[in-house]
């Protein structure tokens, strides 16, 4: 049997930003201009802009604790036909993305049984193909993998 | 953080209609907030309430949370709300969070005030 040779990952963009709240907007602007051209369908781009921009404010107000002075580290590369989008803050075991007790549930939320808010790590679960979170001593990366002409969760293509 | 969210509010026969336009998220809380009790305030038998969206280009989990925060106001002042102008993506997220079952969206303003008005006499 004749093995095809997978290329190797290839690394397209890995930049910094001050963890300030509102910086969310310029990751997504950065990585959505990134991943132009690479076959994402127009509403993926949109999820995947979605994840990004809800990880990285995570990464922003819970790993970093909108501390400016320590930077959210993003990294883009293509690995076949997966884009991944690595997002690192210094939370370490402070997980960066914190994990409600309970799923979302908007009729407890409309009741008073649930606070309004706790939506960020299931928009980013439903948006995506696949959300990894690795732990390295401080570093905590949340990992958002979109494959091109995939389709995400309950999405019709 | 400044608000990059702004809201015009203009009064309909029974319902009234809060116009947003920039960014949803947490940072528009007041701008949200204020723009419902100005739309209510003064019209207390007001039914419904039509969160326009045609102008808005962003809106996050915390502007989700703003969202809940109005819907479950409404629900307890017994008012019904809709929405409109939404994009295909934030359709997805309304649906994806269950907030349409509880906001029944419209395309555009012009559907959901003839929908809410009635034909015209």
């Amino acid at each position: 049997m004749t093995q095809v040779a997978r290329p190797a990952p290839r690394r397209l963009d890995a930049f910094e930003l001050p963890s300030e709240p509102g910086n969310e907007r310029l990751a997504l602007a950065r990585v959505a201009e990134t991943v132009q051209g690479l076959g994402l369908s127009d509403s993926r781009l949109e999820k995947l802009k979605t994840a990004v921009a809800e990880a990285t404010m995570n990464a922003i107000e819970h790993g970093n604790g909108n501390r400016a002075e320590i930077p959210v580290e993003v990294e883009v590369t293509q690995n076949g036909d997966e884009i991944i989008v690595a997002i690192s803050d210094q939370g370490g075991e402070v997980s960066s993305t914190p994990k409600p007790a309970e799923e979302p549930d908007l009729l407890k939320k409309l009741d008073g049984g649930q606070s309004p808010r706790g939506w960020g790590l299931f928009l980013i679960r439903n948006m995506v193909d696949a959300m990894d979170i690795t732990i390295n001593g401080q570093r905590h990366t949340i990992w958002l993998t979109m494959r091109t002409g995939g389709a995400a969760h309950g999405e019709h293509v | 953080m400044a608000s990059m969210c702004e809201a015009m509010t203009r009064v309909l026969p029974g319902a009234a209609v809060i116009e947003l336009s920039g960014e949803v998220d947490g940072s528009a809380a007041d701008v949200l907030t204020n723009a419902y009790q100005t739309a209510v305030g003064t019209h207390a038998d007001l039914g419904t309430v039509v969160l326009d969206f045609a102008g808005v280009d962003y809106i996050n989990s915390t502007g989700i949370a703003l969202i809940v925060s109005v819907l479950a106001r409404a629900r307890a002042e017994r008012r019904k709300v809709v929405a409109c102008g939404l994009s295909p993506h934030y359709r997805e997220i309304f649906d994806i969070t269950r907030l349409s079952d509880f906001i029944e969206l419209f395309p555009d303003l012009d559907h959901a005030v003839s929908q809410l008005t009635g034909p015209a006499a």
